[in-house]
């Protein structure tokens, strides 16, 4: 018996072992080798093509019954009525990903709804972050999860594809809800084919934060920060020649920062599309279309940047905060970095109480994004939220109520000024608390600016893809090395080819 | 003969009820999945798990030989040859620095053992704390930050080339409590004698614990050698709340624990993969229990 | 813990004992260190946690307080409290029990399934988590003390570990008790299990050090703060709250408090527990 065991171990071992490496990625395991070009033969129906420019439908103010493709009338029906059959307070439970202050305000808004009402009792579940949600709800079978849940920006298409939501459009459709004051924007973020699958809720945008005495030791315009990849070179310039810093920009690689979802603004505000598909939202994303003449374009001027001296990487930001915290360094700080609008709360606090020596709230200034073509826009960040389907009318009818709560004009003033989110609606500009916040630092309102001042075509909504997540990352991984000095092309070509493949083994899969 | 037989039926209720119990979670909770994940192992399924097919047996031998996986298994294996001797050798210096009859060693043993009683979840939260480079307590002391200026930037959980052993003196520090108490026990179980006849030979303390320590603690240094080793090879929360199984780009920590289970892993919620990679995580451990129960030999008594 | 008064070839006296004494407290100062940065950072305020991080700053509980009211630290104790001592008294039960069939009875079948049982030792928990995960989630046990508890109700180690010392029990005494007429259960209850309860008393300590602090399952099956053990509660707040480090501190000694104690008291038994597997040469 021993001996068996022990040629079945040897078996094994050597498979293991004496495989030496195959150079594939895990995710090719068992597959076919895919053609080096991904053909749109893997897409279910026609490709649908999209000219970069083309205006998404339905246009602004998004309704969702306007495409044909996916027919909202074949998905989960949204029962807003059935609040009032219901006898006693329905129970409902929100999972969420929102750590420290963010949780507090939530939680307030929410004790505020408990109170306000007795028909709904929405209990808050936190699940330790965005990732940790998604976890926990793609693993989960549909009766242990919650009945309303917040995924980040990037998983409209998986969430679409695992058919356990009712689309918030449906919801929309038949209450009637009003959504003229939304930012056109902050809907389409989370909209494919017409169907709106989810309710943006605390959105946020990456923007340009600098140190304005930097800035004037250098003879810049503290008033005028960068707004084009030239300016932040000239203005890098200028800082490093006069000694006001020790370097210009500090970029960073990170997933969710500059080696992922920055890149994705870069082609947004560039006008090009960065899947295919109009973005992933006329039909699945098959491919990513970075790799192409505008992204080596782009890189090849970032990575200069850094070779040149001008500019600084800080890695792959594993705090969130790491190319914030070089703008404070001792030996060679920085003079500006792109991060997320939600950080200039804290950062503001955290200054105001004394955390760096010799900086002051007051040193921080804020300005739009720089990035290609040199105007303020931006693509929709943060989370939005999604209603579980199969958990009852009631239910479903409960977490509805909740949404318009929290999307309501007043509570998104005071969300918004509680936690450095863009609102999602106008007119929660005139309420207070965030009229005020708004008028005494126009700083907060930079990153407002910048979702109201493009165009809402595909190219400029942003990509989805299903496994945005993971592309991500792989995307990371060449901006990381060309940040240290790799070849852009190849850099980005590898990293496109395994993005791709990633992409058609999660559409075989799903 | 006859009688023998019956006898042994006569038990047979008795046994039965007696073992159903073990016998029904194991098999449940141990056998069946393990035989589910097998089978897993050559599917793959859509990100909820569901709708699985097969995508060939060919997927296990694609998935060993996969970037992925060979660099998770270089890592592993780092981790262990990291972990393992050092942890032994500082635990039986600690044993013997301790092995001694001295007023109040009874509180330096208590210090020693300590770290038994740390989870991994406690352990590697104090050890965050220590190496966080923004909130971290070395890089916010003045002179280790200018020393050694990895600490704060980008510090040695996020340094390509120091997470690794971060994760590893992490993890080291939370079993030096078990190893200590395993080779003090190990250390009183030498005869004093054998001690005092060395002296009278005139072997000095060095040869002492090279001729006689040493070769008396044997058993037991195998033993823990053992049990590190395992631990080693299924650390995950180490990876998990002190690195995530980064820095990226390198996935310096990425173990085959973490390729199989982390958040950050490029086949997280890939199911068939998944399991794919904790069968040939079972198949690795597999071949290094029966290497090492190899090197005891004998030394066990089964039965 | 190890206890006093075993080894004592030479007496150290004057310098060498100096040196000795010199050489213990800076090991144990080295090995103390994590500890004492966490505790010095606890009782901080939050905004001092920067400062000085070596040198103790004022004293205060209230971010100890603050962390047990926010944390839901009660309950992640309660909920790890009741998992650990339900997996180990089933472990000793379910352990006793089929350790007494595989050492005592005799049954057609007996190797095979013995060799059945000690192979699962052989299988790694990570191996199973995926599939245990579904079928705790399909059995409706998410976020239940059966999912936390069910699958770890029986353990081959313990069957092993207690077979061997039942296999010492004379032949000759089970056959007078059956002569007695003295009946398997009872002769387990009066003579075998006795027999048996230093290693009892390891072995369950060893089950309840494990069951405390499993990290991976607790992780997986719950969804709900109520249910969350001391170690998933402590990742999820760590991963919530990175902006107070000092709070997340607080709460990992408070979560380390209870198993300090549990160990002072029963070191006799872990210290037994941790060398019973090992190998006697």
């Amino acid at each position: 018996m021993s001996r068996g065991v022990g040629v079945g171990v040897l078996g094994v071992l050597g498979v293991v072992v004496a495989a030496c490496g195959s150079g594939q990625s895990i995710l090719q395991a068992g597959n076919e080798p895919l053609p080096t070009v991904a053909t749109t033969t893997t897409v279910a129906g026609p490709p649908v093509t999209a000219a970069p420019g083309e205006t998404l439908a339905p246009t602004v103010p998004p309704t969702v019954a306007t495409t044909t493709t996916t027919p909202l009338d074949t998905l989960a029906p949204c029962p807003v009525d059935a609040l009032d059959d219901a006898s006693g307070p329905v129970e409902i439970t929100f999972w969420h990903g929102l750590g420290a202050q963010l949780e507090t305000v939530l939680t307030d808004l929410t004790q505020q709804y408990n109170r306000s009402q007795d028909r709904v009792r929405v209990r808050l579940e936190n699940q330790g972050g965005y990732n940790q949600t998604i976890d926990k709800y793609v693993q989960s079978r549909q009766e242990s999860r919650p009945e309303l849940v917040m995924f980040p920006e990037y998983m409209v298409q998986q969430i679409a594809d695992t058919e356990s939501v009712i689309p918030v459009g449906a919801c929309v459709q038949a209450s009637g809800f009003d959504t003229s004051a939304f930012l056109p924007r902050t809907l389409l973020a989370y909209q494919t084919n017409g169907v709106q699958w989810s309710m943006p809720f605390n959105v946020s945008v990456p923007v340009l934060y600098f140190n304005r005495k930097a800035f004037v030791a250098a003879g810049v315009d503290v008033d005028d920060p960068p707004l084009s990849i030239e300016d932040v070179r000239s203005y890098s310039q200028a800082i490093v020649d006069s000694g006001a810093a020790g370097v210009g920009m500090a970029f960073d690689s990170g997933v969710d920062s500059g080696g992922g979802w920055f890149i994705e603004q870069w082609f947004a505000k560039a006008g090009e599309l960065y899947a295919d598909n109009g973005n992933g939202r006329l039909a699945p994303a098959t491919r990513v279309l970075y790799d192409g003449a505008v992204g080596v374009e782009l890189m090849t001027r970032v990575q200069s940047m850094i070779t040149d001296g001008i500019a600084v990487t800080v890695g792959d930001n594993a705090s969130g905060q790491d190319a914030l915290l070089k703008l404070a360094d001792q030996q060679s700080p920085a003079a500006m970095t792109i991060a997320t609008s939600a950080a200039l709360g804290t950062i503001i606090s955290a200054l105001d109480g004394g955390l760096i020596p010799g900086l002051t709230s007051a040193d921080v200034g804020v300005g739009p994004m720089p990035g290609p073509g040199g105007t303020p826009s931006a693509l929709v960040g943060g989370a939005s939220l999604y209603v579980v389907a199969d958990k009852g009318d009631a239910e479903a009818a409960a977490a509805w109520d909740y949404i318009q709560f929290l999307v309501g004009a007043e509570t998104q003033a005071t969300w918004a000024a509680g936690t450095g989110y863009v609102p999602v609606r106008q007119d929660a500009l005139e309420l207070e608390p965030l009229a005020s916040t708004y008028r005494d630092d126009p700083r907060f309102k930079v990153a407002y600016d910048q979702l109201t001042a493009a165009a809402d075509d595909l190219a400029a909504v942003g990509p989805v893809i299903g496994p945005l997540r993971e592309v991500r990352g792989v995307t990371a991984g060449a901006v990381a090395a060309i940040f240290d000095g790799a070849d852009v092309a190849s850099s980005l070509a590898g990293a496109a080819a395994q993005s791709n493949a990633l992409i058609a083994d999660y559409n075989a899969r799903n | 003969m006859a009688k023998r037989t019956r006898s042994r039926w006569r038990d047979l209720p008795t046994a039965v009820w007696m073992l159903t119990p073990s016998l029904v979670i194991l098999s449940v909770f141990v056998l069946y999945p393990l035989g589910q994940a097998i089978w897993l192992g050559h599917q793959r399924c859509d990100s909820q798990g569901d709708n699985c097919r097969s995508n060939g047996w060919d997927q296990y031998v694609d998935v060993a030989r996969s970037d992925e996986f060979l660099h998770a298994l270089g890592v592993t294996v780092k981790f262990v040859v990291l972990t393992v001797p050092i942890g032994l050798a500082l635990g039986v210096g600690l044993a013997m620095l301790a092995d001694k009859y001295l007023r109040g060693i009874g509180v330096f043993r208590a210090v020693f053992s300590s770290t038994v009683a740390t989870s991994v979840a406690v352990a590697s939260l104090m050890w965050l704390f220590l190496l966080q480079p923004d909130v971290g307590v070395l890089a916010n002391v003045g002179f280790i930050e200018e020393l050694f200026p990895v600490v704060k930037q980008p510090g040695l959980v996020r340094d390509p080339g120091t997470a690794l052993g971060a994760v590893a003196a992490s993890s080291i520090w939370a079993n030096l409590g078990f190893t200590f108490i395993l080779v003090t026990a190990g250390l009183q179980g030498i005869p004093r004698d054998l001690h005092e006849a060395a002296v009278v030979d005139g072997a000095g303390g060095v040869r002492r614990f090279w001729d006689v320590t040493l070769p008396l603690l044997g058993p037991t240094l195998l033993f823990v050698m053992i049990a590190l080793t395992s631990r080693a090879f299924q650390a995950y929360g180490e990876m998990d709340l002190l690195t995530d199984g980064g820095p990226r780009p390198q996935d310096s920590t990425t173990t085959l624990t973490y390729l199989t289970y982390g958040g950050d892993s490029v086949i997280n919620n890939n199911d068939g993969l998944q399991a794919a990679t904790a069968v040939l995580l079972f198949a690795v451990l597999l071949v290094v229990s029966i290497v090492q129960l190899g090197a005891i030999g004998r030394r066990i008594h089964y039965a | 813990m190890p206890g006093d008064g075993t080894t004592t070839y030479d007496t150290p006296i004057g310098w060498r004992a100096v040196g000795r004494y010199g050489l213990l407290v800076l090991v144990a100062a080295l090995v103390l260190f994590p500890v004492y940065t966490t505790v010095v950072a606890a009782l901080k305020e939050g905004n001092q946690v920067l400062n000085n991080p070596l040198v103790p700053d004022g004293f205060t509980l209230r971010i100890l307080a603050k962390a047990w009211d926010e944390g839901n630290l009660g309950r992640y104790l309660l909920n790890s409290g009741v998992v650990a001592v339900v997996i180990t008294a089933a472990q000793l039960l379910t352990s006793v029990l089929s350790a007494y069939a595989f050492a005592i009875l005799d049954f057609p079948g007996r190797t095979i399934m013995f060799g059945v049982f000690l192979a699962t030792l052989l299988v790694p928990l990570e191996a199973t988590l995926v599939v245990n995960r579904r079928t705790v989630d399909s059995l409706g046990w998410i976020n239940s003390y059966q999912g936390l508890t069910v699958p770890f109700l029986a353990t081959a180690f313990g069957t092993f570990l207690l077979r061997q010392v039942f296999l010492t029990l004379p032949r000759d005494l089970r056959d007078a008790a059956a002569i007695d007429g003295v009946g398997h259960l009872g002769f387990l209850r009066h003579v075998a299990v006795p027999l048996v309860r230093p290693t009892l008393g390891a072995m369950a300590m060893l089950s309840f050090l494990s069951a405390w602090n499993q990290y991976l399952w607790p992780n997986l099956v719950t969804t709900e703060s109520d249910m969350y053990t001391v170690q998933s509660g402590l990742k999820q707040i760590s991963e919530a709250r990175l902006d107070e480090p000092n709070l997340v501190m607080a709460g990992t000694i408070i979560a380390a408090i209870p198993i300090v104690v549990v160990l002072l008291i029963f070191q006799r038994s872990l210290i037994r527990g941790l060398t019973s597997g090992a190998v006697k040469g």
